[in-house]
């Protein structure tokens, strides 16, 4: 049977064919989607979102020593997380298959940085895999779990935003149940202090020297040598996809596995054509890999080092190179118009903070989630975004260095539910210790009970707002349990008491926490009649349009000659804010009368 | 068979995804090779989002290269006029007509451009559809971009029934009537 999928959900249908067991991730773009899929579609696999993405690994990597086939997903940074487990991980051997699947993010359409994972995966001494599209992936996933058993190694399968995001045909296979083995409980083999240790260097090197020498004629790399060119192109994942979409009349290597690469086979080639070329996005990867075996390569000097690699820029840098003739068809420039970005969803429970904040003029140190988005016009007012969780950590450093340098300057830190038990809780604990009681430190913590950035995945304290959730975290027992005292729980709803509590917080000479309580507007919904303009009363001042919510908008009424406030009725979700900052009453629920 | 190439533009949440997917299962059930590009990342809390579809009989990469596509779907006129670049001369656009303003315009910064339609009009087929107005007609909302589809679909040669299996599938069961009368709209009017 045939079927439409996108990357992810193929590599969770060839996880679930190969009779995966046991999968974890943290959500995080772009792969969130393979294991809400495992979640909704595969009742024979247990999936879990976890923690955070170390969490993840170390609940494959028991599930993996007990015998199960595991999958563990993250996104590209993600794998920083977990690098410490797994650069453990790696020495011991395999027993139930183990793959990472990394989504890198060339050209950053969703992240703070745009790093290449298949270095990460050298480190580590992990197989890599690249694949292509959603069929490629499927197949992937199945073979990097054999390879992992066979060669006892974990593997990687580094899949981009782009190909995790495309959908195309996949042929669908029944699912093969395999035994779980148990634990062989050797402990030279997984209690990983010296003298076991040092064995495993060697076993490391011999792993992948193994894995070389079936990778040198493994079908999953490919050569197509139709044209007899004198250039041999060598590429794998998308980039093949795209090369192949200009139709060229060149020879190619396209590489299933990226890492170990089969260096023989391509010492051989390079006999036989006059350069060969590399086409990969972001780092030279491989091209270093030939150059460190000495095999002479070009690629990077032709083409970006950041970014995708389109099909036009594939053709652009063979042009360059001198690969294929130059032609000078006419260039078409994109539309110039209006620029449009992301902005809070209407009723969204982070705008009033915002605004609260900004008519407090402080700077805030900033977290990852959607309350990132305060960075951005209209708001501009979160001023640092690091990492997951860094925002306690680096408000602490902070508040050091001004009291180091005598100093007073009040300091304020955001962060979401979802990244305070992510890793903003050992920041917090930290906190503690050496605390300066009178340096005015605020923390606000942003509880609306979901990831939302992600698709709205459970944290540990979503069982606040639904009761599908396994997990009720008391986030104000558990911070008094810490040893914090002065903590506030506000309604952001309640604008006028709300700001009441952060103004005085802002100001109080110490360290006070605040909690906000409204949950995510798009992840539980609000259903009240959305609100209605005035334009009899409204002074168009303007501070409705502040809190930046998508329906207000101002515009020329019948009659009036000022621009007044108006609400696109089909947007609104009735939160009420915006009439709560109106200083005229002009803005009124339609409940109350006119609709 | 005849190849098809469309893009897909619009605001973050307006539904981009599904009626990507929606356009691949109809190319599948039609026994085309398809490959689609999903809208992705921040844009989805409303930024500018865009996707693609591609059907041939051997398809390679997703991506559409500008001055390459067949049709462009407008969810919102602003987005419908980015992306009009990808058109090739003559192709067809086909846009909703309801503005979602984006943030410099919420602040008065700069005006919403009033010639869009012109402009279109002038180098390729343009269709105009009223369709957040006509869904709620249909009373639901959610149906506006199947209006869309209707037109698009008038313009292609795919069976019909294949187009109301590819809906009837993978819109909210709830929402298939009324889906499917949306699709006829356009279609009808062809
Ligand atoms: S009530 Fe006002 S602030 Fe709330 S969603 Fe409606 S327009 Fe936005
Ligand atoms: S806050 Fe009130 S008075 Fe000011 S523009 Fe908005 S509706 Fe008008």
């Amino acid at each position: 049977m045939k079927k439409v999928l996108n990357g992810n959900e193929a590599v969770a249908r060839g996880f679930y064919e190969a009779g995966g067991l046991v999968s974890a991730s943290y959500p995080g773009s772009p792969t969130v989607e393979i294991i809400q899929t495992l979640i909704d579609e595969y009742d024979e696999i247990y999936a879990e979102f976890s923690i955070n993405e170390k969490v993840a690994v170390e609940v494959g990597i028991g599930a993996s020593i007990a015998g199960a086939r595991t999958l563990v997903a993250m996104k590209h940074v993600g794998v920083n997380v977990a690098m410490d487990p797994l650069m453990t991980f790696t020495q011991t051997p395999i027993n139930g298959g183990f793959v990472l699947i990394s989504g890198d993010d060339p050209g950053m359409s969703s992240s703070q940085n745009e790093q290449d994972n298949r270095i990460l995966a050298k480190f580590a001494h992990m197989c890599v895999f690249d694949p292509g599209d959603a069929m490629e992936a499927k197949v992937m996933t199945k073979e990097a779990l054999s390879i992992s058993e066979t060669f006892g190694l974990p593997v990687m399968v580094r899949m981009t935003s782009r190909v995790c995001h495309s959908r195309s045909i996949v042929e669908l296979e029944d699912r093969v149940d395999r035994v779980v083995s148990g634990f062989s409980k050797k402990i030279e083999d997984y209690g990983m202090i010296p003298p076991h240790t040092f064995k495993k260097q060697y076993e490391m090197k011999n792993r992948i020297a193994k894995l070389q020498d079936f990778i040198e004629s493994s079908p999953i790399n490919r050569l197509e040598d139709d044209y007899r060119s004198d250039v041999l192109i060598v590429t794998s994942g998308l980039m093949y996809q795209n090369l192949k979409e200009l139709n060229l009349k060149l020879d190619v290597l396209k590489l299933g596995v990226v890492y170990p690469l089969p260096i023989e086979q391509i010492r051989a080639l390079k006999k036989r054509y006059a350069r060969v070329i590399v086409i990969e996005e972001m780092m030279p990867f491989i091209e270093d890999e030939l150059k460190i075996h000495g095999i002479a390569c070009e690629g990077k000097e032709f083409f970006s080092f950041t970014g995708e690699l389109m099909s036009e820029a594939i053709l652009k840098g063979l042009e360059g190179a001198g690969a294929v003739e130059a032609n000078d068809a006419e260039v078409i420039e994109a539309t110039e118009t209006v620029n449009r970005f992301s902005m809070f969803c209407a009723g969204c429970p982070h705008r009033p903070v915002f605004d609260i904040l900004k008519k407090n003029k402080v700077s805030v140190i900033g977290d990852i989630g959607c309350y990132s988005l305060a960075v951005l016009e209209p708001f501009e007012l979160v001023n640092t975004i690091i990492s997951m969780g860094a925002s306690i950590g680096m408000m602490k450093g902070m508040s050091k260095a001004y009291q180091m340098a005598e100093r007073q300057e009040p300091l304020v830190a955001v962060i979401g539910d979802g990244t305070f038990y992510h890793s903003g809780m050992t920041g917090m604990l930290n906190l503690l210790h050496q605390l300066d009681p009178d340096y005015n430190l605020t923390l606000l913590i942003l509880n609306n009970g979901t990831t939302a950035m992600t698709g709205g995945q459970q944290t540990a304290s979503s069982g606040y707002y639904t009761d599908k959730s396994d997990m009720k975290v008391d986030m104000e027992t558990l911070i008094r349990s810490m040893g914090f005292e002065r903590f506030k729980r506000v309604d952001q709803f309640e604008y006028k008491a709300a700001k009441k509590v952060i103004d005085e917080e802002l100001k109080y000479e110490g360290l006070s926490i605040v909690m906000t309580t409204r949950a995510c507007a798009l992840q539980y919904k609000i259903v009240k009649p959305h609100y209605v303009v005035d334009p009899d009363i409204c002074i168009g001042c303007r501070s409705c349009l502040k809190t930046n919510c998508p329906p207000i908008l101002m515009k020329a009424y019948e009659g009036h000659d000022k621009l007044k406030s108006s609400i696109a009725k089909e947007m609104c979700v009735g939160c009420s804010v915006c009439a709560q900052v109106c200083p005229v009453g002009a803005i009124k629920s339609s409940s109350a009368g006119e609709v | 068979m005849k190849s098809y190439n469309i893009i897909l533009a619009g605001v973050g949440g307006q539904g981009l995804v599904l009626t990507t997917k929606i356009l691949a299962e109809v190319a599948l059930k039609a026994g085309y090779s398809v490959k689609t590009n999903d809208v992705i990342g921040l844009s989805q809390r409303g930024g500018k989002v865009w996707g693609s579809v591609k059907m041939d009989s051997e398809v390679f990469s997703p991506n559409i290269a500008v001055g390459q596509a067949d049709f462009v779907i407008g969810f919102e006129p602003l987005e419908a006029y980015r992306h009009c670049y990808f058109l090739r001369k003559k192709g067809t656009i086909i846009v909703n007509t309801h503005k979602i303003p984006p943030i410099p315009v919420m602040f008065e910064q700069v005006a919403y451009p009033e010639d869009i339609y012109e402009k279109l009009d002038a180098e390729y087929e343009l269709v105009k559809i009223e369709a957040v107005e006509e869904a709620m007609k249909l009373g639901n909302v959610k149906v506006a971009n199947t209006f869309l589809l209707g037109a698009l679909a008038s313009r292609m040669m795919i069976d019909k029934s294949i187009w109301i299996e590819a809906i009837s599938e993978n819109v909210p069961r709830k929402t298939v009537e009324a889906n499917l009368k949306a699709f006829d709209a356009y279609f009808e009017k062809q």
